[in-house]
């Protein structure tokens, strides 16, 4: 364009007015900059206008033509800039509304059952379907139900103050060293006869359960022992019940618990309250059976011990064993639990750390 | 027990050529799990493990009985002839009945010094024993590992008089073989000469009439005593010996004679003994009684039939007295074995020879009445995955406390010291608790110590309450601890500590959520907050606990039964209140909402509590949102209108003043 015609000042300004152009930021700057070229007063369109109207007449045409090009190339300009500008605001808006969704959430807390629990829970519900409820007994134990009734000797020295809590004041009162004095409190009640001269057995039919629960026996602690641990025992009391049925129902709770492929293996052993007595291995969860630490190299793991209730258990119920036969096993859930999983540490379920109690818990 | 191969081997000639991991899996098959292995040159120690019930396995000969009976092999024929019995040389008086109701005996005179021969030392070595050089001992030794059998050889020349067996009299005492003075129990069983006591019997022998080089006669003792006398006496006196082992659990009353015999053999044939006279005193005990074992019971307890020919066989080689009866078998028990009485005990040994891994596997019927699970027991189940789902994590705790609790007021308000162990594992593990709080916030400062910023437990376990002259009772009891800074961990979620005031209002809404009424809760006494140390700040939370019994349980219910709920719009209006600082909440509410009686209010709580140098002082301000939803109509906002100032005309009566 031909400048040399213009007002210097005005040919000065648009000589900077794509620099302020590109300068405005937002609206409102551009606005004051639409004002300072275009604007009715004082801009320098008007101060053109002035230039026009004071210019010699031959000139007018020129100029004139100079001047319209001038406002029309500012204001197209102008205009489009507003738009890039307005547009870049809507944008910004959308922005400041919009989050981005990879942000970390707020997320419900989440907790766990406590793995020993876990392992309990899952027992019952593995045995439910073969027709087993659940009995309990309490903690502070009576030596009739806790020893007694289970046929151990008066002078067995797991009924001694080295092995066995006694409560100081409270005569003859212990902590249970196993969960089978709930079988003890069980028969007794189902052998009671009532009014009509029949028991709860015999209207019945028989009785299976499992007593899961809290036990004590007098150990340090140490990485394989605690004063406080759990069991789950179980038993069936009906008619014609033998060691198959025991080794049937074993074999398909363990395959329920640790898998189709859980191969168990039954030995012959001795515990007071029952005969014949057992105790069932299964294959070495870790090794698989090809001998490692954890099997002492044997491939099998001992996990519980069992057998059928011993006669002398049923008599002292008043159930005749001649009549009715049942069997009985108990295992250790911290046993179990640290086999499955691996724990070094038997303390470990008992520190309660949050980081083992998230990574070893869960909500079933 | 220690078992060395070469002399099962030489009592079972069939093993020979057995490999070491089958010999292990056959005896682990009977009963007899095999610990350890260990190999030394020629020769090859297992380590068996042996039930209680089975005193009479602790030999070599004795597992060599069980595993021919498994094998269908016979033992070694017992090198063996009995000696003719002569005059007492001394008298042998038996006091104590049944306790010990035979003695064999046998005085010999030593002749050259003589000695343990090789392989007999070998052996001794293997059982960890040891040959002492000295053929009596050596060979009572020898006798008892191979046969299971202890014997004892007394000095004569150091014996008084006669012997006698007897219980201790107040006061008595006896040095043993191993140097220590005992001071003796009146129900000590003894083996005594005319100037006291010579041995505790089946135990051990006393200091005085040991065998040593020096001695030139030997009198022989080959006796029986009663198992529970000798286990106590050992107990007693912390004395568990090979011999104690063997008598405490039961030992042959039959071999008694026959060890006798044989230890007169050795010595006549290691030192050149010339024996004086052999006698005995008392009799042997009975045997057993004849015990019915129907082929139907065996076939029941096995679950399969079994075959009958090889059953006779298993029990015969067992050394069972067997009469065949047309439905089953007359059985009677071998002197060695105490732990068959009843048919179920034979039925074992026929289900235990045969391998119980012939047993098939089957489910039983199911033939009895089903029983639903506890109340209580579901209770337990649910309520604790309810809480996991809150975001608690369930703690198991030993249960165990010390004796601070009940002075610290945290107890159940009951007699501690009737909750006291008498034989606890350290004072702080002599109570048992009377409540969950202690154990829950030690692990809370655990946690926080360890860095965890937000720590949420639970813990559903019994309590202990013990009152005189009352039982113990156990309850059921849940505790909770909610403790140090939650939110901050993500860009929408505040930060709120724990310690504050306000933390309480959280575990109210964690009872509310649990189902616990209101009027329950605010009758609530058993909260606790603690402050501690964690993650380099201090720390602080809330905590509380409840008996299970005061959470409600429909476990009849499967869902709950209907309500009505309203189609019509809801109208919310929010009244914006001045109250005092001190104003409670509850009262306010209550005040508003018995001004609405018969108004359809649907809900009405403080949704916003904002605190502020500008507002006038001693005032805070409550924002008190209300919906109103009638069942049967569209509200006007005039009746609206008319509700809300009754609404503040309720909470002015209590000094607030609507917020301008």
């Amino acid at each position: 364009m031909e400048t040399s015609l213009l007002p210097p000042e005005v040919a000065d300004a648009h000589r900077t007015f794509p620099a302020a152009l590109a300068a405005c930021a937002d609206l409102d700057a551009l606005m004051r900059l639409k004002g300072a070229f275009v604007g009715r007063d004082g801009s320098h369109a008007a101060r053109l206008m002035e230039a026009l109207k004071a210019a010699p007449r031959e000139q007018k045409r020129d100029l004139g033509a100079a001047v319209n090009a001038l406002k029309n190339q500012w204001e197209e300009a102008l205009q489009a800039r507003q738009a890039e500008l307005e547009q870049a605001r809507q944008r910004e808006a959308a922005l400041a509304k919009a989050w981005d969704p990879h942000l970390p959430p707020p997320l419900p807390p989440q907790g766990a059952l406590h793995p020993l629990t876990r392992l309990m829970d899952r027992m019952v519900d593995v045995f439910r379907p073969l027709g087993y409820h659940v009995e309990e007994g309490p903690e502070a134990e009576t030596e009739a139900h806790n020893f007694d009734g289970l046929n151990i000797p008066q002078d067995h020295p797991a009924r001694g103050s080295a092995d066995t809590f006694y409560f100081r004041d409270q005569d003859g009162l212990l902590l249970r060293t196993h969960t089978s004095p709930v079988q003890v409190r069980v028969l007794n009640r189902i052998g009671r006869r009532g009014p009509d001269g029949r028991s709860e057995l015999e209207r019945a039919g028989g009785i299976r359960f499992l007593a899961p629960g809290r036990v004590y026996r007098k150990d340090e602690i140490d990485p394989t022992h605690s004063p406080m641990f759990h069991q789950v025992e179980g038993m069936i009391v009906g008619k014609g019940i033998g060691m198959h049925h025991l080794k049937g129902t074993l074999s398909y709770a363990m395959k329920a618990l640790f898998g189709p492929g859980a191969e168990v293996r039954f030995r012959p052993s001795y515990f007071p309250f029952v005969e014949p007595g057992a105790e069932m291995d299964v294959r070495c969860p870790l090794c698989g059976g090809s001998g490692c630490r954890v099997c002492k190299g044997s491939g099998w793991v001992e996990l519980l011990g069992a057998g059928l209730l011993h006669p002398n258990i049923l008599s002292m119920a008043g159930i005749d064993p001649a009549v009715w036969s049942g069997f009985a096993f108990g295992m250790g859930v911290e046993r179990t639990a640290m086999m499955v999983s691996q724990t070094p540490d038997l303390r470990l379920f008992f520190e309660n750390d949050q980081r083992f109690l998230r990574t070893m818990g869960g909500l079933d | 027990m220690l078992i060395d191969l070469k002399t099962l081997t030489h009592e079972l000639p069939a093993l020979a050529g057995t490999a070491t991991a089958d010999l292990c899996e056959l005896l682990a098959g009977l009963g007899f799990p095999v610990d350890g292995v260990e190999t030394q040159g020629e020769t090859t120690v297992l380590e068996v493990d042996v039930t209680a019930n089975r005193g009479d396995a602790q030999s070599h000969r004795s597992l060599a009985r069980d595993l021919a009976a498994k094998l269908g092999a016979d033992l070694r024929p017992l090198e063996h002839a009995a000696l003719a019995e002569g005059e007492p040389l001394v008298p042998v008086r038996l006091e104590v009945g049944a306790a010990a109701p035979y003695y064999a005996t046998a005085v010999l005179e030593l002749g050259r010094a003589g000695s343990t021969p090789g392989p007999v030392r070998a052996f001794l070595a293997a059982m960890g024993a040891g040959a002492k050089g000295l053929p009596a001992v050596d060979a009572s030794n020898e006798l008892l590992h191979r046969f299971g059998h202890p014997t004892h050889a007394f000095d004569a020349d150091k014996v008084k008089g006669g012997i006698t067996v007897r219980f201790a009299r107040a006061g008595e005492t006896l040095v043993t073989l191993d140097g220590v003075e005992r001071q003796l129990s009146e129900k000590d069983l003894l083996i005594a000469d005319d100037a006291g006591p010579i041995g505790l019997a089946g135990t051990m022998g006393g200091d005085g009439t040991k065998v040593s080089a020096a001695t030139k006669r030997v009198l022989l003792e080959s006796a029986f005593f009663d198992p529970r006398t000798v286990r106590a006496m050992a107990h007693r006196h912390g004395l568990h010996t090979d011999a104690s082992a063997r008598f405490g659990r039961g030992a042959d009353p039959g071999f008694a004679p026959v060890a006798r015999d044989l230890l007169v053999q050795r010595l006549q044939a290691w030192s050149g003994a010339r024996l004086l006279s052999a006698w005995a005193a008392g009799s042997l005990p009975p045997a057993g009684p004849w015990v019915a074992l129907p082929w139907a019971m065996l076939d029941r307890v096995a679950g399969y039939p079994i075959d009958h020919g090889a059953a006779c066989d298993h029990l015969r080689r067992l050394g069972c007295g067997l009469r065949e009866t047309g439905d089953g078998l007359l059985l009677q028990a071998p002197s060695w074995r105490h732990d068959l009485a009843l048919p179920d005990d034979f039925a074992e040994e026929v289900l235990r020879v045969n391998g119980y891994e012939a047993i098939p596997a089957e489910l039983p019927p199911l033939d009895c009445a089903p029983v639903a699970l506890a109340p209580d027991y579901l209770k337990r189940r649910k309520l604790a995955l309810r809480l996991a789902n809150l975001g608690f994590f369930q703690t198991v705790t030993l249960g165990f406390t010390d004796p601070k609790e009940g002075q610290e007021g945290h107890g159940t308000g009951d007699s501690p010291e009737l909750r006291t162990l008498r034989n606890p594992l350290g004072e702080d593990y002599s109570v048992m608790r009377g409540t969950l709080l202690r154990d829950l916030a030690r692990i809370a400062r655990l946690n926080l110590e360890r860095g965890v910023r937000e720590v949420r437990f639970f813990e559903i376990a019994p309590v202990f309450e013990a009152h005189p002259g009352r039982p113990m009772t156990e309850t059921w009891t849940l505790g909770l601890v909610w403790a140090g800074e939650l939110g901050g961990e993500d860009p929408l979620s505040p930060v709120r500590h724990m310690g504050e005031p306000e933390g309480q209002s959280f575990l109210i809404g964690v009872l509310k959520t649990i189902g616990v009424p209101d009027a329950a809760i605010g009758a609530f006494k058993r909260w606790r907050i603690d402050r501690w140390e964690g993650g380099g700040k201090e720390q602080g939370g809330w905590q509380f606990e409840i008996p299970l019994d005061a959470i409600p349980f429909e476990a009849g219910r499967i869902i709950p039964q209907f309500a009505p709920f309203s189609r019509f719009p809801v109208v919310e209006r929010d009244l914006s209140l001045l109250v005092a600082l001190g104003q409670p909440y509850e009262e306010l509410r209550g005040a508003v909402a018995a001004a609405l009686d018969g108004v359809p209010l649907a809900e009405l709580k403080c949704v916003d509590v904002f605190r502020h140098k500008n507002l006038p002082a001693g005032r805070q301000a409550w924002l008190l949102r209300l919906r109103f939803q009638a069942a049967d109509r569209t509200l006007t906002g005039a009746e609206v209108d008319g509700w809300m100032a009754r609404a503040l005309a309720a909470a002015e009566s209590l000094g607030a003043r609507l917020r301008g």
